[in-house]
């Protein structure tokens, strides 16, 4: 007999439990009780248990106990599986080739060729050549304690994945910034994606799709990352100033002239701190995402955790942090030089 | 011709709030703006505007904060809505223009300058200038040289390449005007344009606007806070106070007959000497005058006669317009006038 055995009487629902099956599965708890030979009935109104699935079940079998929602979550997930991949599969297959050819084009590239192009890239966007010395540098440094494969295989992967978000990002930034239904509904998305342990979403990404196409953590490198990118274009472009958009409708703007003439435009520095963002997260997922092998200094971090190699851990992380002050700095000093011609 | 009506505001309604045609009616029946506000929660943004804009000429609006000056000259080019009325560009109904006819209106009829100036930070001088005729589908080399023509015309020569926030206020306003000036509509909005400039820059823009309106006449609806600037400016003024007309005409007429006690708390501040012209207080001419002291334009104002006749009260001049008598003017009729009328 158990604590609410009553309460099912009463509402007359004693032949719907009786219809219950009896060997249903046992939860730890209960093997332990029944094991040490205890009364499942509470001694006294301090044990009083709170009327959760669990205690309900006890009292009647038919009533389903908790494991059975994970369990159901699982079954319905595993049922439109076989559909949803066929719709995503193809669908994200073009993430796949591009993280493939990015991590074949730096690795194949020697190495007299991959660093120049990237200081010049960098000279392009920063003008500065103290920050290009700086950059010529970090990446020498982790090139001559053999860390140069590594490095480029995590460039390469935050390459492709922070240009995907800033190209899925901007336009529903610019969305959200037109319309404030999509805001409301957009945002409580956001929220999740930023708040949710990004360990979770691994989960059903793992069951998705194959752990050996590259499109796994590409996915789960996109969706940590984007969150910024979009928060920051709708932030921007409801930020830009109420006159100057009143002038543009004033002279006959249409609202594609608008958008590309005026908003964006003066939206980009915010625009460009999204973006830095995102670049910073794509790097904090991209060892993450090594548990579902992603190359990179990640897989030497897990390789330092797992077979307990110190110093390779310690170095890699510190590569890590050199490749993040690398890619801050440069975003920074990009994003100054456009707030320089932005000033009002 | 100079006197031909381009605009026509008429029965011009405005209420800000949910449901504003419902308020409309109480307004219709007389409620004031405060009960409005108090009983149904709505604004009472404009009531009953009625005013003609002649063409070529300047129109001044003049209001305190809050009188719908600003409301009012949005509803030309459609930036607001309005609840109820007509605006009559032209003899055209604004109201009844689509999108994409409002758009023409906006791009082609009229420009506007802005109190802020609302350029674009992100583009140069020059480009900023030229944004009317970049927003019809020009390039920089297409508009370049109206644009440095029209920016050199308002004192700007060599700051093309230059960006808004390198130039001071009163540079970045002559800015807005170019801008307003190489779309080449025929009607310009200005709003408080000189409002956030220091008092000597704003005395130097109203003379560039009134040089510039001598040579292009344009159709100019000006909004203002300020009377002197009004008195200064004005062909036309529009007095506004809690979103109703209070008085409008010839400003030397409501200087000299002020029907409202807004009016009179308004006029009392402003040196009249120099605003009141001869024409406004002259006496019409009559053959039997006899000694002049002098000849006096009819568009002189009464602080050059007074300083022309050394304080005699007991002169009389002979007021000329083109070489031909038109009136006489006695010191003592001046200063009469010079005192401020209890309406």
């Amino acid at each position: 007999m158990a604590t609410y055995d009553s309460l099912f009487s009463a509402l007359g629902l004693k032949d719907w439990c009786a219809e219950g099956k009896e060997d249903g599965p046992m939860s730890m708890a209960d093997l332990l009780a029944k094991a040490k030979g205890k009364n499942a009935e509470p001694e006294s109104l301090w044990d009083f248990p709170f009327p959760s699935m669990d205690a309900l079940n006890d009292s009647c079998t038919a009533f389903p106990q908790s494991r059975e929602l994970t369990q159901g979550l699982e079954q319905g997930f595993l049922a439109i599986k076989d559909n949803l991949s066929l719709v995503l599969d193809p669908l994200t297959q073009p993430l796949s080739w591009a993280l493939d050819s990015a991590l074949y084009g730096m690795l194949n590239t020697p190495w007299w060729i991959v660093i120049p192009i990237m200081l010049a890239v960098v000279f392009l966007v920063t003008k500065s050549w103290k920050l290009v010395l700086f950059v010529g540098a970090s990446i020498c440094l982790l090139a001559f304690i053999d860390y140069y494969e590594y490095a480029m295989q995590t460039l390469a992967i935050i390459f492709v994945c922070a240009f995907l978000c800033v190209l899925l990002g901007v336009p529903i930034g610019i969305a959200m910034s037109r319309s404030n239904t999509i805001q409301r509904l957009t945002i409580p998305v956001l929220d999740m994606l930023q708040t949710l342990p990004p360990f979770v979403y691994l989960i059903p990404l793992i069951f998705l799709f194959s752990v050996t196409e590259s499109k796994l953590y590409g996915i789960a490198i996109i969706l940590y990352a984007i969150v910024p990118v979009v928060r920051l274009t709708n932030l921007g472009i409801r930020l830009v100033d109420k006159d100057v958009i009143e002038a543009a409708d004033a002279f006959g703007m249409t609202p594609r002239q608008k958008l590309f003439k005026v908003q964006i435009p003066l939206a980009l520095p915010n625009i460009m701190a999204g973006v830095n963002q995102t670049i910073m997260m794509s790097l904090a997922m991209v060892v993450i995402a090594s548990l579902v092998s992603a190359p990179g200094l990640g897989v030497l971090v897990l390789r330092g955790i797992r077979n307990l190699e110190l110093g390779v851990g310690l170095v890699a992380g510190l590569g890590i942090v050199i490749l993040a002050v690398v890619l801050d700095r440069v975003t920074k000093a990009s994003l100054a030089r456009i707030n320089a011609t932005h000033k009002q | 011709m100079a006197n031909d009506i381009k605009i026509s505001i008429k029965n011009l309604y405005k209420i800000f709030g949910p449901t504003p045609d419902v308020a409309l009616e109480y307004v219709k029946r007389g409620m004031n703006k405060a009960d409005l506000l108090d009983q149904h929660n709505h604004v009472l943004g404009l009531r009953d505007i009625n005013v003609d804009v002649c063409d070529g000429k300047i129109t001044v609006i003049m209001g305190l904060s809050g009188s719908g000056k600003s409301t009012l000259i949005r509803h030309l080019n459609r930036l607001i809505e309005p609840t109820a009325g007509e605006i009559r560009l032209n003899g055209n109904d604004v109201l009844d223009l689509n999108e994409e006819q409002l758009r023409q209106l906006r791009r082609e009829q009229m420009s506007m300058v802005f109190q802020k100036f609302a350029l674009l930070p992100h583009k140069t001088v020059l480009e900023n200038a030229g944004m009317a005729l970049n927003i019809r589908g020009h390039t920089v080399a297409d508009f370049e040289n109206e644009a440095v023509k029209w920016l050199a015309r308002v004192g700007l020569e060599g700051n093309e390449n230059q960006y808004p926030h390198q130039l001071s206020g009163g540079m970045q306003q002559r800015v807005g005007i170019a801008r307003a000036l190489v779309s080449n509509s025929p009607i310009m909005l200005m709003d408080e344009a000189f409002s956030a400039l220091d008092p000597l820059i704003r005395s130097d823009m109203q003379d560039l606007l009134l040089e510039l309106q001598g040579e292009l006449q344009k159709t100019i609806i000006f909004i203002t806070h300020d009377l002197d600037e009004a008195l200064k400016l004005s062909d036309h003024l529009v007095i506004l106070k809690d979103g109703e007309v209070v008085q409008q005409g010839d400003p030397q007429d409501i200087l000299l007959n002020p029907n409202d006690p807004y009016i009179i708390a308004f006029i009392n501040d402003i040196n009249r000497a120099r605003v009141l012209r001869v024409r406004s207080v002259m006496k019409p001419h009559s053959a039997n005058d006899t000694d002049y002291a002098g000849d006096i334009s009819e568009k002189d104002n009464l602080e050059t006669v007074l300083s022309l006749s050394g304080g005699d009260t007991d002169k009389t001049y002979r007021v000329v317009r083109d070489g031909e008598t038109v009136g006489s003017l006695s010191m003592k009729d001046l200063t009469r006038a010079l005192v401020p009328s209890e309406a």
